[in-house]
């Protein structure tokens, strides 16, 4: 099998005296969609922040495509492939969707009208090209939702950080969101994706990382995962168990 | 609707061009050439304040900066003033870099306020040092010329507002800055450094107010600590710029022209009530910001819906074709 596309290595992350990540090591293959959850507060965003740049790590590294990127800055991660959204979305309020849009793909086409006419494209991709020029401040929450997403995809990443997509989309949103992102997977996309929603992750996932208070618990397939005892303990308790 | 802006501001250009040929009257003129100034000034603040974000209370301190520098270059290395006017920019563009660094770092009032201290500390400065002139200020060489000035000053803050208007509305530039000023986490997560940006805003603000200090120390042959380092600058600049509306050109510009014309009326006819007008300008500054948030410009000018949505779909299958646009992963590394 060829090189992982993301290694994490023994990756620990402290606030002050709290462990939110704690020796957390796995990998992700090219072209795969991998699942990380757990209860709340188990460390997945801060994880993800991470990877992203957000953090440098306390310990341990984060190599992606073969390069330690442990402690680059974001706008560098962006630059190398690494498109992410956020949990809490992070809108530019005050600029149209479009705008908003056009801003993540300046990455790859530096002209203004190129990034425009890419924006586009993104926009119809994720089903927001009919509100291209409301204010991004005027999106329900499905709506800004889509917006994390077109402006992560706007980027041209070969690397995708989800959090949280789909949690809080009524169900027919939810299915479109799923059926974005198996699109996405069609074109040889790679997802590391966050999610509470089983229905969803169990289906969409190849593998799936487990995490509780910050450690990994388990690692496999959505079937070998579900049947582990450790995780049925930390998702329903002492007596499930 | 493009072609009508474009031809009102050519009619705009060639009246005030050919102005002081149909205009002799010197105060008229005088009234012009500080009015124009103000334009710049207002535009330029609007490029740190309404576009990045970063309300610079500070703002009067570069002009001042340009203004002392070719005074002193003038009048202290006997440069001529075609070669200090320059430096008066670039000196001003180094103290917004220098000041920018610690400054930067801080958001909202604190921004605000770290900016203001700094330029009265700047004026301290000027106040305390021998080679200004200290409270006594400096005196220029005279060169009592006011055509020359209107056109000077009207060529500096043309050609601004022309490469303003490109760096801001037409290249990517102007709305990576806006998306600083929205969320500059955010704003990082798609590949935009918000330091080097902020940055570069900084200087483009400071360079053009440098110079215009530069022109109106020159000008008006005289300068002191508190007409171009005191507040009045960035107080004017911020009350412009805040009621004509932020983040854009055209309403800094506007509430320049409406703001100066109203305080050269008042001053003409009330000038015992000083303090007055200042009650007006700071009761604006509440009335815009409670009533018209987005400014006169923006508030009569609502954004349009682009029509820059492809209009013809060149696939029919659009959807596969966009989403392979979208995901490019990099093969065979
Ligand atoms: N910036 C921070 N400073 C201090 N503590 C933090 C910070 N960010 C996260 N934490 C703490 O780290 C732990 C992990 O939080 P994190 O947000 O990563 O969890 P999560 O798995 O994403 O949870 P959720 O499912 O609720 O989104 C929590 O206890 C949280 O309070
Ligand atoms: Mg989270």
């Amino acid at each position: 099998m060829a090189e992982p596309i993301l290694k994490v290595n023994s990756v620990t992350k402290c606030f002050g005296g709290l462990t939110a990540v704690d020796d957390v090591s796995f990998s992700v293959e090219k072209g795969e969609i991998v699942g990380l959850i757990g209860p709340n507060g188990a460390g997945k965003t801060t994880l993800f922040n991470v990877i992203s740049g957000y953090y440098a790590p306390t310990k341990g590294s984060v190599v992606f495509q073969g390069n330690d990127i442990s402690g680059k800055p974001p706008y560098h991660l962006a630059g190398v492939g690494i498109g992410r959204t956020f949990q809490v979305v992070k809108p530019f309020a005050g600029l149209t969707v479009l705008e908003n849009v056009t801003i993540a793909s300046f990455l790859k086409h530096p002209k203004k009208a190129d990034a425009e006419r890419h924006a586009w494209q993104v926009l119809e991709a994720t089903g927001l090209a009919d509100r291209a020029n409301v204010s991004a401040a005027g999106l329900t929450l499905a709506g800004r939702k889509r917006l994390e997403i077109s402006k992560a995809l706007a980027l041209e990443p070969s690397f995708l950080l989800l959090d949280e997509v789909v949690a809080g989309l009524n169900p027919t949103e939810a299915d479109r969101t799923v059926e974005l992102i198996m699109k996405l997977k069609a074109q040889g996309l790679t997802i590391l994706i966050v999610e509470h929603i089983m229905r969803v992750i169990m289906n969409i996932s190849d593998r799936l990382v487990v995490l509780n208070f910050g450690k990994k618990i388990a690692e496999g397939t959505p079937a070998e995962v579900s049947s582990d005892p450790h995780v049925v303990q930390a998702y329903f308790g002492e007596e499930a168990a | 609707m493009k072609n009508r802006g474009a031809t009102i501001l050519a009619i705009i250009g060639a009246a005030l061009l050919i102005l002081p040929l149909v205009v002799h009257d010197t105060f008229v003129l005088r009234v012009l050439t500080e009015g124009v100034m103000w334009i710049g000034l207002a535009i330029a603040f609007d490029v740190i304040a309404g576009y990045t974000g970063y309300l610079n209370f500070g703002h009067g301190a570069f002009f001042g900066i340009g203004a002392y520098t070719i005074g002193i270059l003038m009048m202290q290395a006997n440069l001529p003033f075609w070669a200090a006017l320059p430096a008066g920019g670039v000196a001003a563009a180094v103290v917004a870099l220098i000041a920018g660094i610690p400054t930067l770092r801080l958001k909202g009032a604190y921004f605000a306020i770290a900016t203001w201290a700094l330029s009265r500390a700047i004026q301290q400065l000027a106040l305390n040092v021998e080679f200004t002139g200290g409270p006594d200020g400096m005196r220029l060489e005279a060169f009592l010329n006011p055509q020359f000035f209107y056109y000077l000053m009207l060529i500096t803050v043309g050609a601004t507002f022309a490469i303003l208007w490109y760096l801001l509305e037409r290249a990517p530039f102007g709305l990576k800055l806006k998306a600083i000023r929205e969320d500059e986490e955010g704003a990082k997560a798609l590949g935009l450094n918000p330091t080097k940006l902020k940055m570069q805003s900084f200087v483009l603000s400071a360079l053009p107010t440098g110079i215009l200090g530069g022109i109106y120390a020159y000008w008006i042959t005289f300068i002191d600590p508190s007409s171009t380092l005191g507040d009045l600058v960035s107080d004017q600049a911020v009350v412009m710029v805040v009621f004509g509306g932020m983040g854009t050109l055209f309403g800094p510009a506007l509430g320049a022209i409406l703001i100066f014309a109203f305080k050269t009326i008042f001053w003409a006819y009330l000038s015992d009530f000083q303090l007055l007008y200042l009650i007006i300008l700071g009761a604006l500054i509440a009335i815009s910001v409670i009533f018209i948030p987005n400014g006169l410009w923006g508030t009569m000018f609502k954004r349009k819906a682009d029509a820059t949505r492809p209009q013809h779909q060149p696939e029919p299958a659009s959807e596969p074709a966009a989403l392979s646009a979208v995901a490019a992963p990099e093969e065979g590394n």
